[in-house]
């Protein structure tokens, strides 16, 4: 294996909102790298702040303090550079699939043609040829998924950002999906960081797996996920599978065993 | 008991299954406009009757033989024609000057938190003016002719169109605008590609009534000093206690206000195309 190289940095991030009480600290010094063509998975308990970080590193809120580096250099965030994605699939409603898809690279203003036959060929590879002149509102929630998935790769993103982009579908779907989203990453050569409640899906997914603290959200743990599957439902198979799953639920507290 | 209970139920839901498919004749388009147009022969037989038995006076109300040949009359010599193209032109001028300036103002003030808060109080305070009150003075100031008639209608149906465009543009989903600004999208881009086409809905929503403000704008103005135009021809019917007249320009109103409704019906259904994938998709469900 090559030597890993950090892509991102991101170092004592904190972030407090004005709550009614007072302020409520969201994030307080939290610091964590991202590699090269790595996927990360973000876990911890609810309300915590990974949506946060997100913002924060997609350029949508501004940190109260810390910073980040993008390989070397210290960067305000990412934003134009990012693929986001959330549990919504955020399609416009009036746009076609087509349209859709083409959002990313209107606002960048690439040539129409050349965008649209692009996008015709992402589309074809999705599986979703034929639906170019769909409304998102006719598409089930799986294909509406992947054409949200299509918007945020066609753009070439340096690192994608997904905030539990599965956690609406159902159990089926999200397992395809979750394929998709592997070979996807796997043949565009990208880096991810998936927010995720699912830890089930977090070691099937990912590389390494951040646990977060409860508010205010540190890094309590990072766990090297060492599992070579070609994909997340063999990798559900994997001998090691149950005890990173295990250690998982002991590091968020939640009990394995019934004790009496 | 349980079983005996949902029985019951079971039957009570398929009684009024039953009852209705009884009278399914008349349920449908052909049955229902029958009906309709039934109430309305009705409604203008008794009022006729009611006036050779003596029961109505034909001098305050009018009588539905007098209506009939008064339209008759007005409609050969081209002055229903006339007037009623005059109207509708004045109340669709101030309709679509009125529906954008106010549109785009209302869309405009998106752009700033600022401006937009500055000038809310001074939106609600003209909006609570009772339009109408204006007339007068519009008439001073532009005239007696169209124009007066068209900027009254205006004063109307902006107002209308700047709160609702402001109000679909506030409520515009968040989370789309930040997808945006995280592609790289700079406000312009935010705003004619996020913003903008949500708010198409609300602004379509808003013709439905302002179409009807235009008609007034138009007729009030015209009651207050015109030469031509339905509410001239109302008012100086009126005046000379012509009430067959009257009443011709009131449902020559009646019908102009119907078709113009329809129009805008329509409209809203073929803007909004990807709308329409909604309702179909929910219908059928």
């Amino acid at each position: 294996m090559p030597p890993k190289q950090v892509q991102l940095t991101v170092q004592n991030i904190s972030k407090s909102f004005a709550g009614k009480g007072g302020d409520v600290n969201v994030l307080d010094d939290l610091s964590f790298t991202i590699n090269e063509r790595d996927f990360v998975s973000i876990i911890g308990p609810s309300g915590c702040g990974k949506t946060t970080i997100f913002n924060i590193i997609a350029g949508l809120l501004e940190p109260d303090g810390g910073t980040i580096t993008y390989r070397g250099k210290e960067i305000e965030s990412l934003r134009g550079r990012v693929g986001y994605m959330m549990q919504k699939d955020l399609l416009f409603p009036w746009r076609t699939v087509m349209g859709n898809v083409l959002l990313g690279l209107e606002t960048r203003g690439v040539d129409q043609k050349e965008a649209e036959e692009k996008a015709r060929e992402y589309l074809k590879q999705f599986g979703l040829a034929g639906f170019e002149n769909a409304y998102p509102k006719t598409l089930s929630g799986g294909m509406r998924q992947r054409v949200a998935l299509i918007r945020t790769l066609i753009m070439d993103p340096d690192i994608l950002l997904l905030d539990e982009p599965f956690s609406a579908l159902d159990y089926q779907t999200r397992l395809y999906l979750e394929g998709v989203l592997k070979d996807a990453v796997q043949k565009f050569n990208k880096t991810v960081i998936l927010v995720t409640h699912d830890i089930d899906e977090a070691v099937a997914l990912s590389k390494r797996v951040v646990v977060l603290s409860g508010r205010p959200a540190r890094v309590k743990v990072v766990h090297e996920i060492d599992i070579e599957a070609t994909s997340p439902i063999t990798a559900r198979n994997d001998v090691k599978f149950s005890t990173y799953f295990k250690t998982l639920c002991a590091e968020l507290d939640i009990q394995t065993e019934t004790t009496s | 008991m349980s079983l005996v209970m949902s029985g019951t139920s079971a039957r009570k839901k398929t009684a009024p299954r039953k009852s209705r498919k009884k009278r399914s004749t008349f349920d449908t388009t052909l049955g229902r406009a029958v009906l309709q147009l039934l109430a309305v022969a009705v409604f203008f037989a008794l009022w006729e009757a009611g006036v050779h038995a003596g029961f109505i006076s034909a001098f305050l109300m009018g009588s539905p033989s007098g209506i009939f040949a008064t339209f008759y009359k007005l409609i050969l010599s081209g002055e229903l024609l006339s007037d009623s193209w005059y109207t509708l032109f004045e109340a669709i001028l101030g309709f679509i000057i009125g529906t954008i300036f106010g549109s785009l103002f209302g869309l405009a003030l998106w752009y700033s938190v600022f401006v937009a808060k500055l000038v809310e109080p001074f939106i609600v305070a003209i909006n609570s003016v009772p339009k109408i009150a204006l007339a007068p003075i519009v008439v001073l100031w532009f005239g007696t002719g169209l124009i007066s008639k068209v900027a009254l209608a205006v004063s109307l149906t902006a107002l209308v169109a700047l709160i609702a465009a402001y109000q679909a543009a506030k409520d515009a989903d968040v989370d789309l605008q930040s997808l945006m600004i995280s592609m790289g999208a700079d406000k312009h881009q935010v705003f004619w590609k996020a913003v903008v086409p949500s708010t198409l809905p609300s602004i379509i929503a808003t013709f439905r009534i302002n179409i009807g403000f235009g008609l007034v704008g138009a007729v009030v103005g015209e009651f207050i000093s015109s030469q031509r135009g339905l509410g001239h021809m109302i008012f100086l019917a009126s005046s000379l206690y012509d009430l067959n007249s009257v009443w011709v320009g009131l449902f020559t109103l009646m019908i102009l206000g119907f078709v113009l409704y329809y129009v805008i019906d329509i409209i809203e259904r073929t803007s909004l195309p990807w709308k329409q994938a909604t309702t179909s998709h929910q219908v059928q469900v």
